[in-house]
């Protein structure tokens, strides 16, 4: 480390200062309007962060108004699901495209970046009709299926599984290692930083979802919680304590799950960028 | 103001619109012209569905009252009640359109039922001698206003309406030694009062938050469309001259610094937080002012919103019956039982909005201000919905609004001048008109 002026120190800490008040901020204004009673103005200026009167009654509201419970839960499932399905598949896509010979490998690569050059609004409807003839619209299942294997997430697991020296698998296959224990073994337990930005990113891309669940569901039981909260807009007028309580508990869970996979997450983003 | 959810779009969802469209007249082309549907007039029976635009949070208990009552006195039927959420209601639209799951019965403003009418979805209740019949139960002005150019009829059963004065700040008034008895009533005295305001407040305490909407050039008069509905007029002199006014307000800081990227909540925001004097608002929120401004609450005025041609804006909602209904009949009875007289009555009484029905508007609820502000704001707004008219132009998608905010903006920032800057926007709305 070399040593740091006292002056580009402070310069320092402010500027990560500022960055931080730019990022948290909302988020906490979001908490403070949530906790506000109904007494409270909730406009003043200049703004004021402290709930003078706390209060949870908003947060038991966001429960009278829509089943946020149940909702929760399809959300819940739906994220889980497209996890797993994120995990197992684009591993072994990744370890595939980076590691085995064979005729196209190439090509299929190609494939994998053009499909993420593909806006979702463009082939909505043809996937909702594909959902309506598979019997699947208005179930979770079309809701997962879609997005089970990202395609960036194949990339990301690609790049990883190339990142790690060659040398190795060969003294594996030296011992008389197939490739599924190569794959099990070595290759895997090598990228879980990767693996746990994939978890990541598959299950805040499931947890934040809106259009595509409005699209392919219809009855308001099966909705998830980002179709559900958008209830809390009222049609003839808004009530911004209990719209910010519902944004509360919809991304309660994705700071929990973070919180969990930091560790990996930092390690994970680093991984494969610098080769060794 | 959100009088309506609908008018309210976010920045992704504009650019789906239009592939979603394309999307919808592909596939609507394909499915073959008069493809299903039984007849109007057959026996009321069978299950149906029937879609709703984000009310069931509150007013769960009305419309399963509703149904109840519906499907008593016609044993055998049943209805399905859904309702979608506020945002992307256009989109699930096209895509049940695309995919033929349209419900039966189906909540629609006239912009909506557009696309769905033309793709052949919508039952044209015109010409339909069973649901013709029907047309002399609403209002003259609520019949037309779903009646849809080029396509020779209404589209949707008339449903609520909605209009809402102009609510003013009276201590902001008082502060810039204007009247606060006397708000404006003509767009002259608007824009005068606005000078006013931005000078003696050194420009911190604007007058208007948003840039002009079509609305507002239908209120100042401009001419909008041609009489078929193929070509968009409004870059005529009076436009100019609306756009005109407006740069100079927003030179002077009468028009708010960020009106640029105000949307109706942002607005509504600023005026409850006392740097905007005047906003289009509804009845409801009055309660909002009450619960989250209590100081704006005790000062608040409330006016006409100010107009050349003497008409009013309103909102228009209605109840669309899918032309492909496995029970038709059945549908027509369920859109006609919640639109009567006595059931859109008492929705207006749950909330404020109006009836269509014809004569309903002449009860005393409507007409005998009850000494609360709520019941003030009431009548206010239910005189004026006598002659008001829908100004937006059905035929003008998102897109096309988009486009008109775009070069509104530009031309506000000095980049264009307010004459070239219409030509573009009709120039481009056109375009986009003969496309689809």
């Amino acid at each position: 480390m070399t040593r740091v002026g006292r002056t580009e120190r402070v310069v320092r800490y402010v500027l990560m200062l500022a960055v931080l008040a730019i990022t948290v901020g909302p988020f906490l204004w979001q908490l403070s309007t949530s906790l506000k009673g109904p007494d409270e103005n909730i406009y003043p200026s200049p703004p004021s962060f402290v709930p003078h009167d706390p209060t949870l009654a908003n947060y038991a509201e966001v429960a009278r108004i829509i089943p946020v419970w149940d909702y929760a839960l399809n959300s819940l499932k739906v994220a889980a699901a497209n996890v797993l399905t994120n995990c197992v598949g684009a591993s072994l896509a990744g370890y595939a495209l980076a590691r085995l010979r064979f005729r196209g490998r190439t090509a299929a690569g190609l494939v994998f970046v053009a499909a993420l050059l593909v806006p979702l609004e463009s082939i909505i409807i043809a996937q909702f009709t594909t959902m309506r003839d598979l019997g699947l619209n208005n179930t979770l299942v079309a809701v997962v299926l879609p997005g089970s294997v990202g395609a960036l997430n194949v990339l990301l697991m690609r790049n990883a599984f190339r990142a790690i020296p060659y040398e190795i698998e060969e003294a594996a296959v030296v011992d008389g290692a197939n490739v599924w224990q190569r794959f099990w073994r070595i290759a895997l337990p090598s990228v879980k930083g990767t693996l746990a930005v994939v978890a990541i990113f598959a299950f805040m891309g499931a947890w934040d979802d809106f259009l595509w669940p409005l699209i392919v569901l219809s009855d308001p039981d099966h909705f998830t919680l980002t179709v559900g909260l958008n209830f809390l807009h009222g049609t003839f007028a808004d009530k911004p304590r209990v719209v910010a309580a519902g944004t509360i508990i919809a991304v309660a869970p994705l700071i929990v799950m973070f919180a969990c996979l930091q560790r990996y997450f930092f390690r994970g983003v680093g991984e494969g960028a610098v080769k060794g | 103001m959100p009088t309506f959810r609908g008018t309210r779009v976010s920045r992704p969802a504009r650019t789906a619109v239009p592939l979603l469209a394309g999307a919808l007249l592909l596939s609507a082309c394909g499915g073959g012209a008069e493809g299903g549907g039984s007849a109007a007039d057959g026996k009321v029976n069978g299950h149906i569905t029937f879609q709703t635009w984000n009310l069931r949070a509150q007013y769960k208990d009305y419309f399963n009252g509703l149904i109840d009552e519906f499907e008593k006195k016609h044993p055998g039927t049943k209805v399905k009640w859904i309702d979608q959420p506020a945002e992307n209601y256009p989109e699930k639209l096209s895509a049940d359109a695309g995919g033929g799951t349209l419900p039966d019965v189906v909540n629609v403003s006239p912009d909506l039922s557009y696309p769905l009418a033309k793709a052949g979805l919508l039952m044209n209740l015109d010409k339909e001698p069973v649901t013709a019949k029907a047309k002399k139960v609403y209002t003259p002005e609520a019949w037309a206003g779903n009646q849809l150019p080029g396509l020779d009829g209404a589209y949707a059963f008339p449903w609520y309406l909605n209009t809402g004065p102009l609510f003013y700040n009276k201590a902001l008034f008082k502060k810039a030694g204007l009247d606060p008895e006397k708000p404006p009533t003509t767009y002259d005295e608007l824009f005068a009062d606005a000078e006013k305001m931005a000078k003696s407040s050194g420009g911190k305490v604007a007058t208007l938050a948003g840039v002009p909407a079509i609305e507002d050039f239908g209120r100042y008069g401009v001419k909008l469309m041609n009489a078929d509905a193929t070509k968009f007029t409004y870059n005529e002199p009076r436009g100019v001259e609306l756009l005109t006014e407006y740069r100079k307000l927003f030179k002077s800081g009468g028009l708010d610094s960020q009106a640029l990227s105000a949307t109706p909540e942002s607005a509504g925001r600023k005026f409850l937080q006392g740097r905007v004097a005047m906003n289009p608002g509804s009845a409801p929120d009055l309660v909002d002012f009450k619960e989250n401004a209590p100081d704006l609450y005790k000062n608040l005025g409330i006016t006409d919103a100010p107009t050349n041609t003497g008409k009013p804006n309103m909102y228009v909602m209605g109840l669309g019956v899918n032309d492909r209904s496995e029970h038709k009949a059945t549908a027509i009875a369920f859109a006609r039982f919640v639109t009567n007289q006595r059931n859109q009555e008492s929705f207006a009484h749950e909330v404020a909005v109006f009836p269509s029905t014809r004569g309903s508007l002449e009860k005393p609820y409507w007409t005998k201000d009850d000494g609360t502000d709520e019941g003030r704001v009431r009548v206010a707004a239910a005189k004026m919905l006598d002659g008001a008219v829908n100004y937006t132009p059905v035929v003008m998608t998102e897109e096309m609004k988009t486009v008109l905010q775009n070069e509104v903006a530009k031309a506000l920032q000095g980049d264009k001048s307010p004459k070239q800057a219409l030509d573009d926007a009709v120039a481009q709305s056109n375009r986009l008109l003969q496309q689809g």
